[in-house]
């Protein structure tokens, strides 16, 4: 019971980087709608700085899923 | 002596490792060979053509972030690349994909780690140490521990995605085959009731998974990589070699 309790609060790490996920996304969209000639670049580099905010979230999934089977301990 | 060679307990994910290994080591001799028996003047055709335009590809990329300083880096990178994208979609094949077992993940992130700190002591010599006693010799320890930062933020990535990606198809197989048990399950028998729903369902997410989900890693990773090995480069030679540059052709 102990280690479900602790995945479902690890997990709760996603929500900062979902908000910034969303902070990411916005900013992009201001930037091509500003400079349409540039949205490629500005599509890419997104893509790159999503992957980059995602890191966050997938540490806390991977906590979440070590707690889950209960591995090291 | 070679009696028990065989016996070695390798883990699943070491075994389909050594796979894609060997898979990129026999189309680099084929394309080696092929490039070396192409007459340059003739056009390139089918795989050599494909790999002059990856080897292309990632020079430029490797040139635009670290400069023309370290010359073989974009074989580095493109070799990383081709291993870690076909380690990733590997896992299309039902074997144990390489990524979803830490070793692998560690080994991609000691080997950028290696690079860094190598291509660091190359270009600053003894002034590398002086990044440890920064900016007073107090802070020797809580820089000896950010060291490793990079190194653990590469490989926890890497393998975190991988294994995220492993449990939710994982789940998504069994909720499905649960799912089909239920409908099917009473005018057929036991297990090829599973062969309706899944086959249908989770190619959608294999691609999404493994295949976007890998060349995205792939490229963070490469990019990170190359990124922290340009940081590394002074760049003072460089502009002080195009300031000479200008001031001569100002001169003229």
């Amino acid at each position: 019971m102990d280690t479900y309790l602790a995945a479902a609060i690890a997990v709760l790490g996603v929500m900062p980087s979902a908000l910034g996920e969303g902070l990411v996304c916005a900013h992009a969209i201001d930037g091509i709608s500003r400079n349409p000639e540039g949205a490629s670049k500005i599509r890419s580099t997104m893509i790159l700085a999503c992957a980059l905010v995602e890191t966050t979230a997938i540490y806390s999934l991977l906590i979440s899923i070590l707690c889950l089977f209960k591995i090291g301990g | 002596m070679f009696d028990h060679f065989w016996d070695i307990d390798l883990s699943g994910e070491v075994i389909s490792s050594l796979i894609v290994m060997s898979i990129i080591i026999i189309l680099s001799i084929i394309i080696g060979i092929m490039a070396h028996f192409q007459n340059p003047l003739k056009r390139p055709k089918g795989l050599l053509l494909v790999a002059e335009m990856g080897v292309e590809y990632f020079d430029n990329f490797a040139r635009d972030i670290v400069g023309t300083k370290l010359p073989g880096i974009g074989a580095f990178v493109m070799a990383i690349a081709s291993y870690l994208f076909l380690a990733f979609i590997f896992g299309l094949t039902g074997l144990p994909s390489p990524v979803t077992n830490m070793a692998v993940p560690l080994s991609l992130g000691l080997i950028s780690f290696l690079g860094i700190h190598i291509t660091a002591i190359r270009f600053k010599k003894w002034r590398y140490f002086k990044r440890y006693i920064e900016p007073i010799p107090v802070f020797l320890p809580v820089n000896l521990l950010s060291m490793w930062a990079p190194l653990l933020s590469l490989t926890l990535r890497l393998f975190g995605n991988a294994i995220a990606g492993w449990a939710l198809m994982s789940i998504i197989y069994y909720g499905l085959d649960n799912l089909a048990n239920l409908i099917f399950g009473s005018f057929l028998a036991y297990g090829w009731s599973s062969l309706f729903i899944a086959p249908i369902i989770t190619p959608v997410l294999h691609a999404y998974f493994d295949l976007f989900s890998g060349l995205i890693q792939t490229v963070v990773f490469i990019s990170l990589t190359t990124i922290f090995i340009g940081q590394e480069i002074p760049e003072d030679d460089e502009n002080l070699s195009s300031t000479i540059e200008i001031s001569r052709k100002g001169g003229q």
